[in-house]
């Protein structure tokens, strides 16, 4: 549990955006994810966020956090938003409420998204935050000021580590875990 | 303690005596898990792939059925190479034939889950990437995407979730006779409620007037409640669903109602006595205007279908505007049954007849415009739909603009080439 831990403790600078942000436009428009058959989390982090800020892709640094406001991610179950955010480095997303589609999303694809009460109003632009998952603690390094959320239980926070449901399940395999065909 | 229908379900589905928002839960379900072809799509449900990758068996292949349902035979895009990467893989992974539900034979997937009764009153319902399998949840089913998980399903036979709140909806009053319709009547909740109104919870759509809506008007009513920022919407099963299920099934199947006094996040009420026909406008799915607000806007596309309006009232409600009519020369409205068996249904009436004398262009059941795969926008081009998105590009061009009505204001608004309230045709 210790190693868990360690691997679920978070620094990175913060991103805010404000609003409501769909999964399918501000996200990464998923009209050009069709057109480009983009893949891969590298090729889609390129268009992150870019319908709200074209430099972002450029700006964030790997392991920075997006901070976003009520329903983060709303709209269709499409995972590719995830993907995208993933491939710009983003660390983990913290929003005051986040839509159940996007939350499973990532969760599954190994990006934490935290819902965290207050987040928005405690944290300024580039403010340096820490969070640990494990013991559902955030901190803003700037201001001193501290949040708390209930942490999320164990197997999501081995899919975290692990990278996401594939790579788990990708182990069990190796291990002999899941039946063979 | 009493209960919601959607605790009971999961309950159930997870083997506990009871459960509560928050709780997070392995969940199984008897029912299939469907995938449209889309999922088979390089840039959509990935983790399908892992399956033959690692060697692993599927939990139960009888239980995985597979629909051509985005594309149809008149699809631009590369949907060819979607539907045979989904033979190919059904084949690998040893899905039985039979469940192959092919190009000829298909439809919507979440429609023909409806209308075939896959989803069953009382259970969990899964299916890949869809946001819009809520639609089944008209039958008292809790319905959810799995999208990235859904190989995962396939490898365990089991999911988690999260036990989301209930959202109660109660609409009360008489729809009006004429031109109003369910999809109305959810557009004027997502104007009231906004697209935080259920958020991250399921709707529970109850009241006289849900009572009184026919089962295609409920599905419909229920197919979009992604947009009000709930996870998914229900009903509880009445005499109506029991009557439609069994006519579609012999599986056996055990409904669940909440109860009375069940807690609920959010109860809102609703009088739908006085809407009238509403229009989405380009480029906010949550922004909802009348028809009087945007009457005049001229355009020269139109489409009739999806899982909000494609069943088969919604063709009876446009054959009754178009029969005897002729489009304008300059207008394409492209109507589309959402399944082979409202097709069928079609057939036993003069309908076609009506819309390929009005002009229209028939393709075979499918999803097809609502998700840019068939008879696709160009820049400059305006459209008005019965589907589900209207966000830019959702059909085609970023720069076509995309307004979403009921299919009679879609049908009128094309015979007249331009945005207009569908009472006087009816």
């Amino acid at each position: 549990m210790s190693e868990l831990k360690s691997a679920q403790l978070l620094r990175g600078n913060a991103w805010i955006f404000r609003g409501l942000i769909d999964i399918d436009y501000e996200i990464c428009s998923y009209n050009l994810v069709r057109d480009l058959r983009a893949d891969t989390a590298e090729a889609l982090g390129k268009f992150c966020m870019v319908n709200v800020d074209p430099d972002f892709p450029k700006k964030v640094r790997k392991g920075d956090f997006i901070v976003a406001e009520e329903n983060m991610g709303y709209g269709h179950d499409h995972d590719h938003g995830c993907l995208s955010l993933i491939g710009a480095g983003v660390g983990a997303v913290l929003c005051e409420s986040a839509a159940p589609y996007f939350l499973r999303n990532s969760i599954e694809h190994g990006l934490p998204v935290v819902e965290l009460r207050g987040v928005v109003e405690a944290v300024s632009q580039g403010d340096p935050l820490e969070v640990d998952l494990a013991a559902g603690r955030f901190r803003n390094l700037r201001s001193g000021k501290q949040l708390s959320f209930t942490p999320p239980p164990d197997f999501i926070l081995k899919m975290i580590g692990a990278g996401g449901i594939y790579p788990l399940l990708t182990r069990m395999a190796q291990e002999g875990r899941l039946p063979k065909r | 303690m009493a209960e919601t229908i959607t605790e009971k379900i999961l309950a159930r589905a997870s083997g506990k005596s009871k459960v509560k928002a928050g709780d997070y839960l392995t969940v199984k379900s008897n029912c299939p898990i469907i995938f449209g072809h889309h999922s088979f799509d390089t840039f959509m449900d990935r983790g399908l792939h892992m399956i033959p990758r690692l060697g692993v068996r599927v939990f139960d292949s009888s239980k995985v059925i597979i629909v051509d349902g985005h594309g149809g035979a008149s699809s631009g895009s590369n949907i060819a190479d979607v539907r045979w990467a989904a033979q190919k893989w059904a084949r690998e992974v040893g899905i039985p034939l039979e469940n192959v539900i092919n190009l000829g034979r298909g439809g919507i997937e979440n429609m023909m889950s409806a209308e075939r009764a896959w989803a069953l009153p009382g259970e969990t319902f899964f299916q890949g990437c869809n946001g819009h399998l809520s639609t089944v949840g008209a039958l008292g089913t809790f319905a959810c995407a799995l999208s990235h998980g859904a190989g995962a399903y396939l490898m365990k036979g089991t999911t988690w979730v999260r036990v989301p709140v209930s959202v109660k909806i109660v609409l009360t009053g008489r729809m009006p006779e004429n031109g109003v319709y369910a999809r109305d009547a959810f557009e004027y909740v997502l104007q009231q409620i906004g697209p935080m109104g259920g958020m991250g919870g399921v709707l529970e759509w109850c009241g006289p007037v849900v009572d009184e809506m026919s089962m295609d008007e409920r599905f419909s009513l229920s197919s979009s409640a992604i947009f009000t920022g709930a996870w998914t919407s229900l009903m509880n099963p009445d005499e109506k669903t029991i009557a439609y299920v069994k006519a579609a099934t012999k599986q056996p199947f055990e409904p669940l109602r909440s109860d009375p006094d069940a807690q609920y996040a959010r109860v809102y009420e609703f009088d739908v006595s006085k809407i009238e026909p509403l229009v989405v406008p380009p480029p906010k799915r949550h922004i909802v205007k009348t028809v009087r607000e945007v009457e005049g806007v001229k355009l020269n596309r139109g489409f009739i279908g999806s899982d909000s309006g494609g069943w088969f009232e919604h063709m009876q409600l446009a054959a009754r505007i178009l029969k005897g009519r002729k489009l304008p020369p300059d207008v394409i409205l492209n109507i589309t049954p959402g399944t082979v068996g409202i097709l069928l249904r079609m057939m036993d009436t003069d309908m076609l007849r009506t819309f390929v004398e009005a002009g229209c262009c028939v393709p075979d059941p499918n999803e097809g415009q609502e998700a840019g795969l068939n008879t696709l926008l160009c820049a400059g081009e305006v459209c008005i739909a019965s589907a589900q998105t209207n966000y830019p590009g959702r059909m085609g061009s970023r720069e076509a603009d995309i307004y979403l009505a009921n299919p009679a204001t879609v049908a009128a608004s094309c015979l007249e080439g331009r945005i207009t309230d569908p009472r006087k045709y009816l």
